[in-house]
């Protein structure tokens, strides 16, 4: 892919403006962050989370697919929000080489968070508004990166 | 003079993303920690969630294993080949989330599987109204209503595990199910229901059960991520196909011979069967 989109994107910098693309990426990371300390948080205390919208959270939850290694996947997930949320700063300051590496991240959060959908229609067959919400917020942070690249290339 | 402004605006420019960083990252344990502290003290629970995720390897309970209370809360038919024995609390959600899928799994079969319920409720403090829901549950049982008393207290499991008043809830479904109120408030408090939930737990606990719901299906434990209508379904032909071909192996052999299924290694077929 040409960096022209990416460059595009980040021009505003030389004139001490913020990019606007890693900010808006930033203040979405930032709902993914939020999501996900939520989760975290609901899995150590074990308190049932609501879950009027889906009814499977639950179930999800409580699945074996919310734990690696006996951490919880949204600590995991809390983590790679954190560091998006960083690099989108640092990208919309001026650093390149952090907006790639955004974009590098939110690609793989993407794909992994499509694998966490199948997941959670096929082998669970239970859905998780919070899941549900963070899968949304990786396809958006994807969706933006994707989008500076190809902008006006 | 336009170099040194330019100078300073790229130094300030440099800081402050590592300051909105910072910042955020302060703000995400702090509210990370008023967060766990507000849900610990509010439910009194630090368990659930670890006390129910299914430990997911198959178990091979011991023969000697207790029976569990008897005759057990069975639906289907006792003489059916394949047994689906499921160790549930009434204040776990997962297993409230589990009681519709088990109903339509007993629906399904009818009298093709034997289902019996085991009560398993977790000490736990999050749990505390467990044990007392699984002896209410009993306790309509010794009129006769037991499934009526499991499907209320699992469709209600929100409203009374939150209500401190929860025997006079209880009670209202007990009426409402036509049970002579009196005589499940005295059963509440006797020993009969008590013994059958104390039974299950022996059972259970033999079984080295520490999660629920755990089900097993002709005494092998089915991991969580199976615990899934079509997934059990599929275990379920599979026995049932199994325990067909016994049966006409024996009728034309006109022997029973090792084909049939080891006793030992199951959990539910070391209930006598009625």
């Amino acid at each position: 892919m040409s960096d022209a989109g990416e460059e595009e994107v980040l021009t505003e910098q030389s004139d001490n403006k913020i990019a606007r693309l890693p900010l808006l990426a930033a203040l979405v990371a930032l709902v993914g962050l939020g999501d996900a300390i939520y989760l975290t948080i609901h899995h150590y205390t074990g308190e049932k989370v609501p879950c009027s919208v889906t009814g499977g959270c639950e179930a999800v939850l409580n699945s074996s697919y919310a734990e690696i290694g006996g951490i919880p996947l949204a600590a995991f997930g809390a983590a790679a929000y954190f560091i998006a949320f960083s690099l989108a700063v640092l990208a919309a300051f001026g650093n390149r080489l952090m907006w790639k590496l955004f974009g590098f991240q939110v690609t793989v959060m993407a794909i992994f968070s499509v694998y966490l959908l199948y997941v959670q229609k096929y082998e669970i067959r239970e859905f998780c508004q919070y899941c549900l919400l963070s899968a949304a917020v990786c396809v958006t942070l994807f969706a933006i990166a994707l989008f500076s690249r190809f902008w006006r290339s | 003079m336009s170099n040194e402004k330019k100078n300073s605006n790229n130094s300030n420019n440099s800081s402050l993303p590592l300051v909105i960083i910072g910042l955020v990252l302060i703000a995400a344990i702090g509210g990370g920690w008023w967060l766990y502290n507000k849900n610990s003290t509010s439910s009194k629970s630090g368990n659930t969630a670890v006390a129910n995720r299914a430990a997911n390897t198959a178990r091979t309970p011991p023969p000697n294993a207790p029976i569990g209370a008897q005759p057990p809360n069975l639906l289907g038919s006792p003489n059916a080949v394949v047994t689906v024995e499921e160790f549930a609390d009434f204040q776990c959600p997962t297993c409230g989330v589990m009681h519709p899928k088990m109903k339509e799994l007993t629906s399904i079969y009818g009298s093709r599987i034997k289902f019996i319920f085991r009560n398993y409720p977790l000490a736990i403090p999050a749990h505390d109204k467990a044990y007392d829901a699984a002896v209410a549950a009993e306790a309509a049982g010794l009129q006769g209503r037991f499934w009526d008393m499991q499907n209320l207290l699992f469709t209600n499991q929100a409203a009374w595990s939150s209500n401190p008043d929860y025997r006079k809830v209880w009670e209202e479904y007990a009426s409402k199910i036509g049970l002579d109120v009196e005589k499940f408030k005295n059963d509440m408090a006797g020993l009969n229901a008590k013994s059958r939930v104390d039974a299950d737990l022996q059972r259970g606990r033999a079984l080295n059960l520490s999660s629920t719901p755990s089900i097993f299906i002709n005494g092998v434990s089915i991991p969580f991520e199976q615990m899934n209508i079509e997934t059990m379904r599929q275990i379920i032909d599979a026995e049932l196909q199994k325990g067909q071909s016994n049966q006409q192996g024996q009728t034309t052999s006109g022997a029973p011979t090792s084909a049939a299924p080891t006793q030992s290694n199951t959990a539910a077929n070391s209930a006598p069967k009625k």
